[in-house]
């Protein structure tokens, strides 16, 4: 904790007619902020859990046959950005204003490559296919709709996802952010590193347990 | 306050470096070992390091500030 | 004039017109696209949509969204509180409030009312069932009827949960609000819309004839009506309430509470708050997640849970059951949901009607989190009769029987806290002794479902109608009757009338134990659960009328309830500080609470529920600096 946040932060308590209303400091903020968070991708857990348990529940030791290459490029793309991620973080909280900011656009264009990776080549949604496997359908029983659930509510994550580092690089550009202060930076890092853990787990599942159906 | 400032990007730069070769070792066991336990440990083991170094989850209990 | 601009100040207002602009805009967005691409028109994607949609519409309409979305765009906006500028006070219960007292109202009086909606449904087929064959309901309109009853009491039992919780809180502990007042106030605007949706699916697309239950394949199968879709989506979106206020009070009780108020020294009430929780930000998400499976079956045709899929290469196709697997996974905890806020209620009151102690306040306190916890290992008691694996059926039954002790924990409790006791017998008190002895029936009925011979036969009868319309009373309704009761001088700063509110317990409690009874009778003699007709042969035409007959009469006794809420605000009869004898910090000031609910903080300085103890203190004001 810097010396200078608490010394901004005098905790002022006021009664008037409306009774005592505690105003609470910006690190007390800061910490209902936090575990709000940390609530939420815990909830968040018992969704993705949910989803692996169907996949188990349906595929078994089984998976449909995907493009190897294409996932591990999605994987690795999404790695990086997670990354890049934590290094706009880093940057923010020691004053490196410009490195935060471009870090945070490296983040956001492999999200927007991750996201083409996945919906565009792996779903076939514009037409546009990637090496020369046969496409999975989403109506292929069960390896289309778990694939395919497994994926897109994912991919809803993502996108909402980049709507937040879109966000945070908007109101970091006009100076919403200092050293002390960046809680909107570390929000949108903790969500988009969360974003990567599941899709950590969503990997292997899809990609690489089970022996493949031809 | 520089030299810090240099260990904090080394730190998130040699995770990264872990996770990648990590990501890689799953890669190679499916290919070659195809063992369910054993991937879903890397996983585990991958997810272990983003939630600690990169998302901090130790804040919620060390009541810093960023 | 002024009145029409008060009205379109309301937030309620705009959340309906919202609502229906959010529709409309759903439904021409998706017949451009699909015009546009040349697909035929899709009823079934265009409701799903536009549901969507209405959804979005009345929560931006409403203003609930307004603080979130400038701080999207980097604005800093106050909090803002107490009475709106320039309108009536009252004109804030109808619009967007961040107050967690005023939320807590919006939340009971939107119950109250949806409890009524539901209460009516339940009152038409109550009467096809007064006489075998079909009287005025169609087969198909009686399946919607009882669906719809079963999802909107749950709905109204949701409400009903988020008002005790959000009102009783953080005046308990101390807070001047929630951690999250805005969430707070998007968490009841987002079940509005939910709700209407629900209600929606009655009418819109031909009802639906799944139950509340929503099971694969009825619920998928092409043909089955539109309304089902509406239902699953009301459903879905209701889910966004309980994670988001779950969450929120949850970081309230963690770091809002009053100086020495440790954990063991909070009212018994907040531990059932945190275990209901506990269970509502984790469960609801699996039950979510079944039904966007569904949802995404209807209308993208992804097979989750339809077994009937083969190509020939031997891949794998769905499984109805799944369904039912992640459905009772939430739908069974959710009861915990439901009852735990209420014997927090029970415990909170009996101490103070009993004049002594709580009985073994920590072991009350555990057995909330202990019943939150085995809760979740015994959803598949539901499924007996579904088909799973043998080696799973022994352990699900005796996780099932172990939610008995827990449960005992709370019964041994209450009655060491009456015995003995200088019990005096006030409405809320009343209540609280109904509660008891309903749960106690619905308690004991319980563990003969749970054992697997028994439930086999008992299984769709209307033995379970019984058993849990017996738990949702004793677990829910009484004591929710009892808290507003008690709570009402605290929340208007008027007395009730105590002679209507006896008249209303000496009405609902004997009408419910024939009602209960009634069912469970019927049940064992033959009569199934969902079906709008039985056979004559049978014998149970005369306890079915008598169920009706105590239908009507608790219907009543509702209505003198609200008769009594309505009327007593408006008298002159001002209630005392005190008129309880609490110890509880909220009732150690004048009543109604100011804005911020205390004028000065103070802290806990004994035990919680020291009735009787001489010299004991529960909380006293912080000394201010240089006292």
């Amino acid at each position: 904790m810097s010396a200078a946040a608490t010394h901004h932060d005098q905790a002022h308590d006021h009664a008037d007619e409306h009774g005592h209303a505690h105003v609470p400091t910006y690190l007390e903020t800061l910490r209902a902020n936090r575990l709000g968070l940390w609530l939420f991708c815990i909830s968040e857990v018992f969704l993705f859990v949910a989803l692996i348990v169907v996949r188990f529940a349906l595929w078994g030791n089984t998976r449909p046959e995907l493009d190897q290459a294409l996932g591990l490029a999605t994987t690795s793309v999404l790695l990086i950005s997670s990354y890049f991620m934590v290094r706009a973080e880093v940057a923010i909280a020691h004053g490196d204003r410009d490195k935060f900011l471009n870090s945070l656009l490296v983040t956001f264009v492999l999200g927007v490559l991750f996201l083409v990776g996945v919906v565009g080549f792996e779903w076939g949604l514009f037409g546009i296919t990637f090496g020369d496997h046969e496409l999975l359908k989403p109506t292929d029983g069960a390896f289309g709709a778990v694939f395919f659930g497994m994926t897109g509510i994912h991919a809803l994550h993502v996108v909402s996802g980049l709507f937040l580092i879109l966000m945070v690089y908007i109101n970091g550009r006009r100076g919403g952010y200092s050293t002390e202060r960046h809680w909107g930076v570390e929000a949108c890092a903790i969500y988009w590193h969360y974003v990567d853990v599941v899709w950590v787990f969503f990997y292997p599942i899809l990609y690489l347990i089970g022996t493949p159906v031809h | 306050m520089e030299e810090k400032k240099s260990q904090a990007y080394q730190l998130i730069f040699t995770i990264f470096l872990v996770l990648a070769f990590l990501t890689l070792v799953e890669y190679l066991v499916s290919q070659y070992l195809d063992s369910m336990i054993l991937l879903l440990l890397i996983a585990f083991l991958k997810a272990g390091l983003i939630v600690n170094y990169f998302m901090h989850v130790y804040r919620l209990w060390r009541e810093e500030s960023h | 004039m002024r009145q029409l601009r008060i009205l379109f100040s309301l937030g309620i207002v705009w959340a309906l017109i919202g609502q229906a602009a959010g529709a409309a805009a759903g439904l021409f967005l998706v017949r451009a696209i699909r015009a546009a691409a040349n697909l035929p028109p899709s009823a079934e994607a265009e409701l799903v949509i536009a549901a969507m949609f209405s959804v979005f519409g009345s929560l931006l309409f409403s203003g609930v969204l307004t603080d979130w979305l400038k701080w999207c765009v980097g604005i800093e906006t106050p909090l803002r509180h107490g009475d709106p500028d320039g309108l009536p006070a009252w004109t804030r219960y109808f619009s967007v409030d961040y107050n967690h007292k005023v939320i807590g109202i919006q939340y009971g009086v939107t119950s109250i009312i949806v409890l009524l909606v539901g209460g009516i449904l339940a009152i038409i087929f109550r009467l096809e069932l007064s006489w075998p064959g079909e009287q005025f309901l169609t087969p198909e309109s009686y399946n919607t009827i009882f669906s719809a009853h079963g999802i909107i009491m749950i709905a109204s039992i949701l409400l009903g949960v988020g008002a005790m919780v959000n009102y009783l809180v953080p005046m308990m502990i101390g807070a001047s609000d929630m951690a999250f007042p805005r969430l707070n106030a998007f968490s009841y605007w987002i079940a509005i819309p939910s709700a209407i949706l629900i209600m929606a699916g009655m009418v819109i697309g031909d009802g639906w004839e799944t139950g509340w239950v929503g099971y694969p394949p009825l619920s998928t199968i092409d043909g089955s009506p539109l309304g089902t879709q509406l239902f699953i989506l009301g459903f879905y979106f209701n889910g966004f309430s309980s994670i988001a206020g779950a969450i929120n009070l949850l970081v309230t009780v963690m770091i809002m509470r009053a100086k020495g108020m440790s954990l063991w020294r909070m009212p018994i009430f907040v531990w059932a708050a945190i275990a209901t929780s506990l269970i509502q930000f984790t469960a609801t998400q699996t039950v979510g997640a079944a039904q966007l499976m569904v949802t995404t079956q209807r209308v993208l045709k992804l097979g989750f849970f339809d077994p009937t899929f083969s190509n020939g290469l031997g891949w794998p196709a769905g499984d109805p059951i799944l369904y039912q697997h992640l459905f009772w996974f939430y739908s069974h905890p959710v009861v915990y949901v439901f009852v735990l806020p209420g014997l927090g209620i029970i415990s909170e009151l009996l101490p103070v009607y009993s004049r002594k102690p709580l009985f073994g306040y920590k072991w009350v306190a555990l057995s909330s989190l202990g019943i939150a916890l085995v809760g979740f290992l015994v959803w598949a008691h539901h499924m007996f009769t579904s088909g799973m694996a043998d080696v799973l059926r022994i352990p699900f039954m005796l996780a099932t029987l172990l939610v008995a002790i827990p449960t005992g924990v709370k019964f041994f409790s209450w009655v060491g806290t009456i015995w003995g006791g200088k019990v005096t017998f006030e409405t809320p008190m009343l209540f609280v002794l109904g509660a008891i002895s309903v749960f106690l029936i619905g308690g004991l009925t319980g563990p003969i479902l749970g054992t697997i011979p028994t439930d086999l036969h008992l299984h769709d009868s209307y033995w379970v109608v019984g058993h849990f319309h017996a738990t949702m009373f004793g677990g829910f309704v009484f004591p929710f009757f009892a808290a507003i009761y008690y709570w009402y001088p605290k929340i208007t700063g008027h007395m009730y009338n105590e002679r209507l509110g006896k008249i209303h317990f000496w009405l609902m409690t004997p009408g419910f134990w024939l009602m209960s009874l009634g069912q469970m009778q019927v049940g064992i003699w033959g009569m199934r659960r969902r079906i709008y007709d039985y056979d004559p042969a049978l014998g149970i035409e005369f306890t079915h009328a008598l169920i009706t007959l105590s239908a009507l009469i608790i219907g009543w006794s509702v209505l003198i309830m609200i008769y009594n809420l309505i009327t007593s605000s408006r008298t002159e009869r001002v209630a005392a500080i005190n008129p309880w004898g609490s110890r509880s910090p909220e009732w150690q000031v004048p009543s109604p609470l100011p804005e911020f609910n205390y004028y000065r903080p103070f802290e806990v300085v004994g035990e919680p529920y020291d009735y009787g103890v001489p010299g004991s203190v529960y909380v006293r004001d912080v000394p201010a600096a240089g006292d």
